[in-house]
């Protein structure tokens, strides 16, 4: 493994202020994810992974302690770069898909490529070649509404991909889809892992969390349990 | 993102809300379509009294006797004017008319074949020239006619077409009330607003000769004219000119500075000046009225963009987590403000074209377009679009991206 890894949480802490209480949604974490690397996160409701995932993702600072993606301390970057950071280096992949309605799925996954300067000349190819991936092509003129569940979060997981990023974070991707279609999310996810990406996914399932190679359980904030997959790895 | 697709995005957004952004331009419609029209309004009144201002009626100052004064007892008799006084106020600097004339009512104008009844009147060389009628054919009487009582006539155009019917007049001889003239010039009747009657049936004599053969005179004063009429240059002190001729009329009929005088001098330009004044307010509060509810509906884009704003938070925090810069929606969300209004910037232009063309069929003013009233009322609408839109596309960059996408 590299010296220096991809990800890095050092005495990481996030603090929520309401009223006269404090409450540590994340508490005093260090966490090294290297690249290639498919961590699953689990813990129990509120124990804090998505704010977590929401730091590794630049969407959000730090009370205390450094989070640094890449060589890059995110509390040290301007929002121009913290932009430039999520639209370059990581793709997202939330659990309500969050596509946008009235656009096609071609058109959903096109939206990074929109905001990368310089722009790409081909943005219209690249977002066909992610669609192909997730092997939605034929339903690029489609909108959501017009998709299943399971092929929704796929144009998702290709718009995660168009933008060519070296992490993917995903917050509990299968949350809203059945068993079935929940499997076939994360082989997709296993064979983009295969490619190199590095993947980190939120759950609560088990049988989810059993296709990463890694598993991070948190609880109140705190890392209980770092530990390899044997049946994945 | 560049340019085009900003642009292209802002109108994909606009037309994914038809009803919402139709609903929203109405107001600036309405907006750009009153400014429009009542500055262009304002714009063609202006145009109509300054030429009313600038008209050769507007620089006119006739004197006739004051019949007013003639029923009080102690005045002593009405003295009438002379060629006399004519000629001294020609010399009045800043005057380029000053005339005498023997008004002569129904004369019978005929030739050998044809005779048409109308009016015959004894004139000076300026008469013609101080109502600013224009020469047709031929040419104006000159002051050696009027010397040498020669017995020439010019005709109005009418007298041309019902007398010659379309033939050259010029040399003719014509008949007024059964004196011989030949005709020496045929003029157009230019000014409306000193008319005797709508007809244009006129026949001008030199005035002696009219004075001895057509329509009598005061044969107790010699040269004597009924009126007289003085036109002052264009931008001349009419004011200074006016002073001047009630001089040298007090010196002719030897009444002294402060008696009262036995004439008055009637001009139009008070009042004109009176209705221009009025009318400049008026356009001033036209286009007050239309400013107003452009602001109204700029009030209305605010809302509505607020509530897109609003209503699209989990777009704008989505747009943030795939690497939108809060300039970069800043910068979209304006667009889109300022899109809306240019499209109905646009469409309220053409309304109050619309508008302003009936308006001024109806008041019959004369029509002129004015591109740099066109060009205020469409930025204008631009103005607002970026006023207004300001606040609700500040209010979208600065969305928290979790919490926008968390948003329901
Ligand atoms: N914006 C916020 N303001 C205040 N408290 C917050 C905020 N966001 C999260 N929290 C709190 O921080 C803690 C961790 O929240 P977080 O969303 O990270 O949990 P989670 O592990 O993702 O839970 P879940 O599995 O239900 O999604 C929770 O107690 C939550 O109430
Ligand atoms: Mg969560």
């Amino acid at each position: 493994m590299n010296a220096q890894p991809l990800i890095s949480c050092r005495q990481l802490t996030k603090i929520y202020v309401m009223g006269k209480t404090k409450l540590y949604a994340l508490n005093n974490i260090d966490l090294d994810i290297s690249e290639g690397e498919f961590v699953a996160i689990m813990g129990a409701s509120g124990s804090g992974k998505s704010t977590l995932m929401n730091l590794i993702g630049a969407l959000d600072q730090p009370s205390q302690g450094h989070v640094t993606i890449n060589g890059n301390d995110i509390s040290e970057l301007k929002p121009k770069a913290l932009s430039k950071l999520r639209n370059e280096t990581i793709g997202f992949i939330f659990q309500q898909f969050q596509l946008l309605p009235k656009k096609t799925a071609q058109q959903n996954v096109e939206l990074p490529l929109m905001y990368r300067t310089p722009r790409p000349s081909n943005i219209k190819d690249m977002a066909l070649a992610c669609l192909e991936t997730v092997g939605l092509k034929d339903r690029a003129k489609h909108r959501p509404m017009e998709l299943s569940g399971g092929q929704q979060q796929r144009v998702a997981i290709a718009r995660a991909l168009a933008g060519q990023p070296k992490i993917i974070l995903a917050d509990e991707p299968t949350g809203a889809l059945d068993s079935k279609t929940s499997i076939d999310i994360m082989k997709l996810l296993i064979e983009l892992n295969a490619q190199g990406i590095t993947i980190i996914v939120i759950t609560h399932e088990k049988d989810v969390a059993a296709y990463a190679k890694r598993i991070v359980e948190i609880s109140d904030g705190k890392v209980t349990s770092d530990r390899l997959n044997m049946e994945a790895a | 993102m560049n340019i085009i697709s900003t642009v292209g995005l802002a109108f994909s957004s606009i037309i994914e809300h038809p009803l919402r952004s139709a609903l929203t331009s109405l107001g600036i419609i309405i907006g750009v379509a009153s400014v429009y029209a009542m500055l262009a309004f304002g714009d063609a009144a202006k145009a109509q009294v300054e030429e009313s201002l600038n008209s050769i009626s507007s620089r006119t100052m006739q004197v006739w006797p004051d019949w007013n004064r003639r029923r009080s007892s102690q005045s002593r008799p009405q003295m009438p004017f002379t060629e006399q006084d004519a000629a001294e106020m020609r010399n009045i600097p800043g005057v380029i008319a000053s005339t005498g004339n023997l008004q002569g009512s129904n004369a019978t104008i005929a030739t050998d074949t044809n005779d048409v009844s109308g009016n015959a009147l004894g004139v000076d060389a300026d008469y013609l020239k101080a109502l600013g009628n224009e020469i047709l054919l031929g040419e104006n009487i000159t002051y050696a006619d009027i010397e040498q009582k020669a017995p020439v006539a010019v005709i109005s155009d009418g007298v041309h077409n019902r007398l010659f019917e379309g033939q050259n007049p010029i040399g003719q001889t014509i008949k007024v009330n059964n004196v011989s003239f030949i005709v020496k010039g045929v003029v157009t009747k230019a000014d409306n607003n000193i008319s005797f009657g709508n007809d244009d049936i006129f026949a001008w004599v030199p005035l002696p000769l009219a004075r001895d053969r057509i329509t009598g005179g005061n044969p107790f004063v010699r040269n004597h004219v009924s009126s007289l009429r003085v036109v002052g240059q264009l931008g001349a002190d009419l004011n200074q000119v006016e002073d001047e001729m009630d001089v040298i009329l007090r010196r002719s009929r030897d009444i002294k500075s402060g008696a009262p005088p036995d004439y008055r001098i009637f001009s139009s330009r008070a009042w004109r000046q009176q209705a221009a004044d009025s009318t400049k307010t008026l356009s001033y509060i036209l286009a007050a009225m239309g400013g107003i509810s452009l602001i109204v509906g700029g009030v209305g884009v605010m809302n509505i963009m607020l509530v897109s704003v609003s209503e699209r938070t989990r777009e704008i925090g989505l747009r943030m987590a795939v690497g939108a810069k809060g300039s970069t929606v800043l910068i979209q969300f304006l667009t889109e403000a300022l899109l809306l209004c240019a499209i109905s910037g646009v469409i309220g232009l053409l309304i109050g074209f619309g508008v302003f063309k009936v308006t001024v069929d109806i008041l019959k003013l004369t029509f002129n377009f004015n591109p740099n009233v066109a060009l205020l009322a469409f930025s204008s609408s631009l103005i607002i679009g970026l006023l207004f839109g300001f606040l609700p596309a500040r209010r979208a960059s600065r969305l928290n991206p979790i919490q926008a996408l968390r948003h329901d």
